[in-house]
């Protein structure tokens, strides 16, 4: 164990030496590997309250699907650039969560025609803070930090604020439990349902999207250069209303997944605490994505989502309780500044150097898919 | 650079652009809404415009309006604060421990409050000023870890039987002088003073230039990264305040709740109040005007009967129009 300890040290020396840090990819498969063996090194010695297997890290992963959602949402729309950004997805969980309830409870809809309208539903949404930003030169912050408000007030007044449930939507729990997988399921642990028919669907769309299609390639192209892409023949405004479409999209399926998840509607289902936008945020700039827009890989903010709960699951079975969930904050600041600050070494060394990622490398990273 | 125009008329535009009018157009559409707003409450609600309304709703407004001073000041140099949550967490309940384990006088109490602040937004601004990373990332690091430090703190309980020692800053009778609440003109007296620094000082006139563009300012000599560690600093000093009232305007007992969402609330005021999210351009009066537009909503919403959280919808509604006859404004002044 320690010999591949040794081993994996020399080589992020070496990427390191070779740049290999700037590469975000990189570092988040390292820190999730550093992860893993010193998990699994505390768990041996016996330090941990339960045992860490691979049971315990997929049963986790039920918390990756909305995280990882959310994040690709704000990847979509941050990587607009002109400081594009979501404040409103959590709030679009909430309203979402609400109409759906209402349509497939309260009006008795079949669980199918529910599921459009609600994802039709969270289009327009998305589609108010697009118009806004896109159309009317609203900075995104500030759209979304009033949609955010609109939405969630919208949310809570819908039933006077007390939630939907009841047994139809209980039925509904079984999308967010654990199935073993077909065929080769034996040898594998017991995988959250959401992660297949949720985020695994999700992801492969979005990154034909990005790395296959010419609205990919705009969406790059409008967050490096604005001015060089309208000239280039892009239309710009109809490309980042259509990134914002789809983060009310994204938003609306975790909406639907949180229902079936908690068995009920609840209107503070995406603001309850610290909401569901901050941390979808961080998510998808621990994954690599510029606030400054025009860089970012979908692979990068899958990792980023991985480290985080992983990481969030390891706390907990070393540190049970409170004092394990408090451990959690600290844990996400110390990897978020960590990994924001080491990476913004190099830039310093230059004369201008902004943003989390050097303004002078962004082709190689968005033009290389994966 | 003025100097050189010589069209006379062209300069004082120039010179007018650099120092704005004593009263913005913003700020002036902001008092005749809120005003219209309060008659119209007055004459539909029986008891809005009373004093037993108005003096909490002015005490509400004090540590919005205060943050939204330190916010303000930040948004001008182009950066952002959302670490104001985790701030006032921490400040609130190292403020409330002391309070009830030592008694702490009142006006210790506050400067230790106030002092936590300060200690906080100087982490902030150091890293903002010498990370060269964005300050959302680098706020949205901090918050974490100031919920950190907050929830160790808290040590996962309430803070139980705060003294009323900081009942000079609350709702309660002690809390006003001839009906003025206290915190409210606390607020009134900072807002002066940094509208004060911010039109006349060369200190503040910086700011401006470090929003309009850093490289720029810095070229120009001025110390940009001194003055952004200070403004985050002076953030942290201004949640340390807003802390303390907060004590005083709630029970006896602190919750682990304590600053949720306030981030976006005071961010929401200050956007109101028509300071440029992209910087360069704002005023601290009509960060308070915004404040109090906001909570008069909230106010009124509850007065006329209506659900609570419809509140946040007109917030919603007033963002997007006070930036939008802003951004008319400046579509207007920039056509031919």
């Amino acid at each position: 164990m320690s010999a591949r300890h040794r081993s994996l040290a020399a080589q992020i020396r070496r990427w390191t030496e070779g740049g290999g840090l700037r590469d975000r990819n990189v570092l988040l498969l390292a820190l999730i590997l550093v992860l893993l063996i010193g998990m699994t090194i505390l768990d041996s010695v016996g330090v941990t309250t339960g045992s860490f297997n691979s049971d315990y890290l997929a049963s986790s992963l039920i918390n990756y699907v909305p995280l990882a959602l959310l994040a690709l949402a704000e990847l979509f729309v941050i990587t607009t650039g002109r400081g594009s950004i979501d404040l409103s997805v959590g709030s679009m969980v909430s309203v979402v969560g609400m109409i759906f309830g209402i349509l497939y409870v309260n009006a008795g809809w079949s669980l199918a025609s529910a599921v459009v309208v609600a994802l039709l539903a969270s289009m327009l949404l998305g589609g108010v803070n697009g118009v806004l930003t896109a159309y009317f030169g609203y900075p995104a912050l500030i759209t979304t930090l009033a949609t955010y408000y609109a939405y969630q007030s919208i949310a809570l007044v819908i039933t006077g604020a007390s939630p939907i449930s009841g047994a139809r939507i209980a039925g509904l729990y079984s999308a967010a439990d654990s199935i073993e997988l077909p065929v080769i399921g034996q040898y594998f642990p017991l995988v959250p349902l959401g992660m297949f028919t949720f985020v695994l669907p999700v992801a492969v769309v979005a990154w034909l999207l990005l790395n296959r299609t010419t609205y990919g390639r705009s969406l790059y192209a409008i967050g490096t250069n604005t001015t060089a892409a309208q000239w280039a023949g892009i239309q710009t405004r109809r490309t980042q209303l259509l990134a914002f479409v789809a983060s009310g999209l994204v938003s609306g399926l975790v909406a639907i997944y949180t229902v079936a998840q908690f068995a009920s509607a609840r209107p503070d289902a995406g603001t309850s605490g610290a909401g569901m936008a901050l941390p979808a945020i961080t998510i998808a700039v621990l994954g690599g994505v510029a606030i400054t827009g025009g860089i970012g890989r979908l692979s990068g903010v899958l990792l980023a989502a991985l480290l985080i709960v992983w990481l969030n699951a390891s706390i907990l079975i070393v540190v049970p309780g409170n004092a394990g969930t408090q451990l959690q904050f600290l844990a996400l600041a110390v990897v978020l500044l960590g990994a924001s600050l080491v990476d913004a070494l190099p830039t310093r060394l230059r004369r201008r150097g902004s943003g989390a990622d050097g303004p002078t490398l962004p082709v190689p990273t968005t033009t290389n898919p994966q | 650079m003025t100097a050189t125009e010589t069209d006379p008329s062209a300069g004082r535009q120039a010179i007018g652009r650099i120092l704005p009018p004593v009263v913005t157009g913003q700020e002036v559409v902001l008092l005749v809404v809120v005003a219209v707003l309060w008659v119209l409450l007055g004459l539909f609600t029986p008891s809005f415009l009373t004093l037993g309304s108005i003096g909490p709703l002015l005490v509400a407004v004090a540590p919005v309006a205060l943050m939204g001073i330190g916010m303000t000041f930040v948004i001008i140099t182009a950066g952002i604060d959302v670490s104001i949550a985790g701030m006032i967490m921490v400040c609130a309940v190292i403020t409330a421990k002391l309070l009830v384990t030592v008694n702490l006088p009142l006006l210790p109490a506050v400067l230790v409050a106030m002092a936590v602040g300060a200690l906080l937004g100087t982490v902030n601004g150091v890293l903002v000023a010498y990370g060269r990373v964005h300050p959302i990332i680098i706020t949205f690091g901090t918050w974490n870890l100031f919920l950190y430090i907050g929830y160790r703190v808290f040590d996962s309980s309430t803070v139980n039987g705060i003294p009323g020692t900081l009942s000079v800053f609350g709702r309660g009778a002690a809390g006003s002088t001839f009906g003025v609440p206290h915190s409210f003109a606390i607020a009134v007296v900072a807002v002066a003073a940094a509208w004060w620094f911010l039109r006349y000082t060369r200190p503040g006139r910086n700011l401006y230039a470090i929003g309009g563009d850093q490289e720029a300012a810095r070229l120009a000599g001025i110390a940009v990264r001194p003055r952004l560690v200070w403004v985050y600093a002076l953030t942290g000093v201004m949640v340390g305040l807003s802390a303390c009232i907060t004590i005083a305007t709630g029970t006896s007992t602190l919750d682990q709740s304590v600053g949720q969402g306030k981030e976006l609330e005071v961010i929401a005021a200050v956007v109101i109040g028509g300071t440029s999210i992209m910087g360069g351009r704002g005023s601290v009066v009509g960060t308070l005007l915004g404040a109090l537009l906001v909570q008069s909503v909230r106010s009124g919403v509850t007065q006329l009967g209506w659900p609570s959280q419809l509140a946040f919808l007109f917030v919603g509604l007033f963002i997007i129009i006070a930036v939008g006859t802003d951004l008319l404004r400046e579509r207007a002044r920039r056509a031919p």
